[in-house]
């Protein structure tokens, strides 16, 4: 990439490689998206036997991705929102990139709540018929409302540089001095609005599971501060990851000061999380009750090596990375932290999930109905090794690659950084 | 319910006095009491119940655990004595149900007579009601439903795929002053069914006297089943 590699007349080629190069990405992420309707389309038209889900794992890999996305959502926010409350002048750079990694985060969320409904097409019975002590419908809520905020947020941010721009994305809005400060005021009120909305909204999706006195695995009042913090480092994990590459790529500019500085922030909410999951695994773990059963079985049963991988490589590599100063001022090794550190936190909720669920409530023989027609296999099972099917993962990946899409366009519409101007 | 024409006009009279509901209150809240004392582990009210609700391939409503380590096993107990019993499961219709709490569009809701119903027309396929249930009573309808043959058996309508299932009590034979099937068909009298409202009454009296139990009782979601423990000494 030196400029001596760059011929004469580079400038030129080099944009219209990157247009090329564009062009290839847009292509690529609508193949995979077109891949994942037609997944969708099929399961539809068949049902979820499809996918590796029964009913004695009834949650798989669509819900993992919800709450993943929310995680990712709530966690870019919440540091974004934060940096301004509390006038940490040195996050302004990466502040719009992270309010809209958060929205783009949130919108992938709600999409992944859609194909793992039996019947998609009665999705308006949720608004029509809304039971109101259902945490499903307070996540539900609470996901709208905040995907509303955080595009507005969006918009807050981009808004006077649209406005210069003269593009018609800032609604008629000008530039005066009385409008930009008028416009300071708002996001400062926003950040007021959006931190406690960020926390609701990982907290809810957290009671989702953590209110179920059925799944002894997952009743526990630590779940929504360990949502919390494990949304911090997924969501921070992110933004760091994000701003790099757009770095690399000319659209963001900030200097390796701020990357030690989030690194820092990072190996902090890491060591948060990993106090939160030694807090609850010991509480439940120490007077062997039924539920310390369940922990027995995360400890040492067939899920063990994820759970070992969580603690090991997820929570404990990335720390001794972020807490070496020499390491935290290398941007690479803060990139490949937070790249450690996002898998683990997904590890984490894989394990969440799997064990959580895949073990009947009573263990008796000969445990529940699988729920289909096994074809001369055992119809019942006290436990179930989920392995999700190449639908799902097809319908994954191309919600996934929508996100990455509205991403891509939005990066490109949107000026990412501050102008100087202001 | 469904659109089947009740087969119970049909019965003689014998028949249907056998299967007459016998005291209740004025507001009944229903209730089954399994006696495990007389449980043998036969499967019968499983059967019936599949086809009397046209259950698919895969789907039970009702089924009989073995409480032990395995199937068809004896448990050994204190002093090498051997010891046998069963744990039939079902919706326990349970008053302070999870299920009905979660459910975020009302497709499962309570009756006044306390049974736990399920709106397979409402139903949005969510699943999250099996996850809320304690007792893994719940079956989700993956696919098209496979059935043994052709005609169809139920005395119910089908239930559409993508949404959850379960035990009803047999509410299309409750209209009919009939017990659920399950009840009358067991070979050992085993399963009684009655109104916990009226304390004079066989399935409450039976809970009282024989200590009856809740199922998971430290759920805390107060079932309508009830349980009487085997008495029963295994000891020669
Ligand atoms: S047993 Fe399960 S399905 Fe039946 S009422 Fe209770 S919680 Fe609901
Ligand atoms: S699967 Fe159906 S009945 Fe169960 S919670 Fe969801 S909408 Fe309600």
């Amino acid at each position: 990439m030196s400029a001596t590699t760059i011929p004469a007349g580079g400038v030129a080629t080099r944009s219209a490689n990157d247009r090329r190069a564009l062009g290839a990405w847009i292509g690529l992420l609508l193949v995979v998206m077109a891949v994942g309707a037609a997944a969708f389309v099929y399961q539809f038209d068949t049902g979820l036997i499809v996918t590796g889900m029964r009913n004695t794992m009834m949650w798989g890999q669509y819900i993992l991705f919800f709450m993943f996305f929310v995680g990712l959502s709530a966690g870019g926010l919440i540091v974004a929102s934060a940096g301004r409350l509390f006038g940490v002048k040195a996050f302004k750079p990466i502040t719009r990139l992270a309010v809209l990694e958060a929205t783009v985060a949130v919108m992938l969320a709600a999409t992944f709540i859609l194909p793992d409904l039996g019947r998609p097409e009665r999705m308006l019975n949720i608004f029509l018929h809304a039971n109101l002590t259902s945490p499903m419908i307070w996540d539900i809520s609470i996901v709208i409302v905040y995907m509303a905020l955080s595009a507005f947020y969006v918009w807050l941010y981009a808004r006077a540089d649209l406005a210069r721009r003269g593009s018609w994305l800032a609604f008629g809005t000008g530039t005066s001095e009385r409008t930009l400060a008028r416009e300071e005021r708002a996001k400062g009120a926003m950040a007021w609005v959006a931190l406690p909305a960020a926390i609701l909204l990982h907290s809810i999706t957290a009671w989702i599971f953590g209110l179920q006195i059925s799944r002894g695995f997952w009743y526990s009042s630590i779940m929504a501060p360990m949502f919390i913090a494990s949304a911090l480092v997924s969501g921070l994990g992110l933004v760091i990851l994000l701003a790099l590459v757009l770095r690399r790529l000319g659209r963001l500019q900030f200097g390796d000061d701020l990357v030690a500085l989030l690194g820092g922030l990072l190996g902090t909410f890491i060591a948060v999380e990993a106090f939160l999951v030694l807090a609850e695994y010991l509480t439940a773990f120490y007077p062997g009750s039924p539920e310390g059963d369940a922990v027995t079985r995360m400890l040492v049963g067939p899920y063990a090596p994820l759970f070992w991988f969580e603690i090991g490589v997820g929570l404990l590599l990335p720390f001794a990375i972020l807490v070496v100063r020499r390491l935290r001022t290398n941007p690479r090794w803060v990139a490949a932290a937070a790249g450690i550190g996002i898998v683990g936190i997904f590890v984490h909720r894989l394990d969440l999930v799997l064990n959580g669920l895949s073990y009947a409530n009573i263990q008796l023989p000969p445990g529940l109905p699988v729920g289909t027609d096994q074809g001369g296999e055992v119809a019942f099972a006290t436990s179930y090794w989920y392995v999700p099917t190449i639908v799902e993962w097809l319908i994954v990946v191309g919600v996934l690659a929508f996100g990455a899409l509205v991403f891509t366009i939005a990066v490109i519409v949107l000026p990412m950084q501050e102008s100087e101007a202001h | 319910m469904g659109d089947k024409v009740s087969p119970i006009e049909a019965l003689s009279p014998a028949s249907r006095a056998w299967g007459e509901i016998g005291e209740r209150s004025e507001h009944p809240h229903w209730s089954m009491v399994v006696d495990q004392e007389r449980c043998i582990g036969c499967w019968s009210c499983a059967v019936i119940c599949k086809s009397e609700n046209d259950l698919p391939l895969g789907i039970w409503w009702n089924r009989i655990l073995t409480d032990g380590e395995a199937l068809d096993q004896p448990n050994v107990v204190r002093g090498g004595a051997l010891e046998m019993h069963w744990l039939p499961l079902a919706c326990q219709h349970c008053e302070n149900a999870p299920c009905v709490k979660v459910c975020p569009v009302q497709a499962t809701y309570h009756r006044d007579d306390g049974l736990v119903m399920q709106d397979n027309d409402r139903c949005i396929g969510c699943r999250y009601c099996m996850i809320a249930c304690p007792y893994g009573v719940r079956n989700f309808n993956w696919g098209a439903p496979a059935r043994p043959t052709p005609h169809e058996t139920g005395m119910v309508a089908a239930r559409a795929v993508g949404t959850v299932e379960k035990c009803t009590l047999c509410v299309h034979r409750l209209a009919e002053n009939q017990v659920p099937s399950c009840v009358w068909s067991c070979p050992t009298g085993a399963r009684v069914f009655g109104d916990l409202n009226d304390p004079a009454g066989r399935a409450a009296t039976l809970i009282r006297q024989r200590e009856g139990y809740e199922l998971l009782q430290e759920a805390g979601t107060k079932p309508s089943v009830h349980y009487l423990p085997p008495r029963r000494r295994n000891e020669l």
